[in-house]
């Protein structure tokens, strides 16, 4: 029963988190719901018994990517900028598409999605995980390295500003 | 045990509330923000149908998908860090130079 109510709390948190987000006019403000959605999502991983990835949700997004999305909001002083509205025939056409879209998603997962669960305890702990990780999937693991090698050679050219090559 | 089909609605949710924020945002930083929204919402529907199946493979492809958000999240903040020298914005509407 218990794990029903924090079922609850936490996707209303994300919800309701995610709507301050794309609502809010102030992108520090946007960038700290973001925060807190992704802690309510990592609530949810552990919920899902993946308690591993939930770890590093929090590590990694709530920690890593939204310090560098904060860092660069500070770094370019965004929060005093004024951001025009968009055409309201986008902005009628992008709330009715988004909401006629997710209205068709929940009705057709709650009304096509059931499915038979395989009997069985699931383990999904940090061993299991590094075993699969380090035997099927050593290639992509490998091949993921190199992307962000690439993505660190690649941020720093981008954000570069005058240095001309020698 | 909480039902598979009410983590994948959340995730219908979370998804479509991202859609909006990028169909209707001009902020570069927010419409990035609400991609990452979606990232999170696919993430959750990956780990819904890992635990319905038993299977690992959609645990290892959220691994995978968290490093290729950071990647991203990198090289676009960069993007954006240049845009915001060349134009002093980064509203997305003035980056029209490979318009059609």
């Amino acid at each position: 029963m218990i794990e029903y109510a924090v079922f609850f709390f936490f996707a209303a948190v994300a919800v309701i988190f995610a709507f301050v987000v794309i609502l809010h006019r102030n992108t520090v403000v946007s960038a700290l719901s973001l925060v807190a959605s992704l802690f309510a999502l990592a609530v949810m991983y552990v919920l899902l018994e993946a308690p591993f990835l939930a770890a590093l949700q929090v590590i990694i997004y709530a920690g890593a990517i939204m310090v560098l999305f904060l860092f660069v909001i500070m770094l370019l002083n965004l929060q005093k900028m004024r951001e025009e509205p968009t055409r309201p025939i986008q902005q009628f056409l992008g709330y009715a598409g988004s909401a006629a879209f997710g209205i068709a998603l929940v009705y057709y997962i709650s009304k096509y999605a059931v499915m038979q669960s395989p009997v069985g305890p699931f383990i999904a702990d940090a061993r299991t995980i590094g075993i699969t990780l380090f035997e099927a999937y050593i290639f992509p693991f490998e091949m993921v390295s190199i992307l962000l090698l690439a993505a660190i050679v690649g941020a720093l050219v981008l954000s570069a500003r005058g240095v001309q090559s020698s | 045990m909480i039902p598979t089909q009410w983590f994948l609605i959340l995730s219908a949710i979370l998804f479509a509330i991202g859609v909006c924020g990028v169909l209707t945002r001009k902020n570069g930083i927010t419409i990035f923000m609400s991609i990452e929204l979606m990232v999170n919402a696919v993430n959750l529907t990956f780990l819904a149908y890992a635990r319905q199946f038993h299977q690992l493979h959609g645990l290892i492809f959220v691994f995978f998908v968290m490093a290729i958000a950071a990647a991203e999240a990198a090289v676009g903040l960069a993007i954006f860090i240049s845009l915001f020298h060349h134009r002093e914005t980064i509203d997305v509407d003035e980056a029209n130079l490979m318009r059609w």
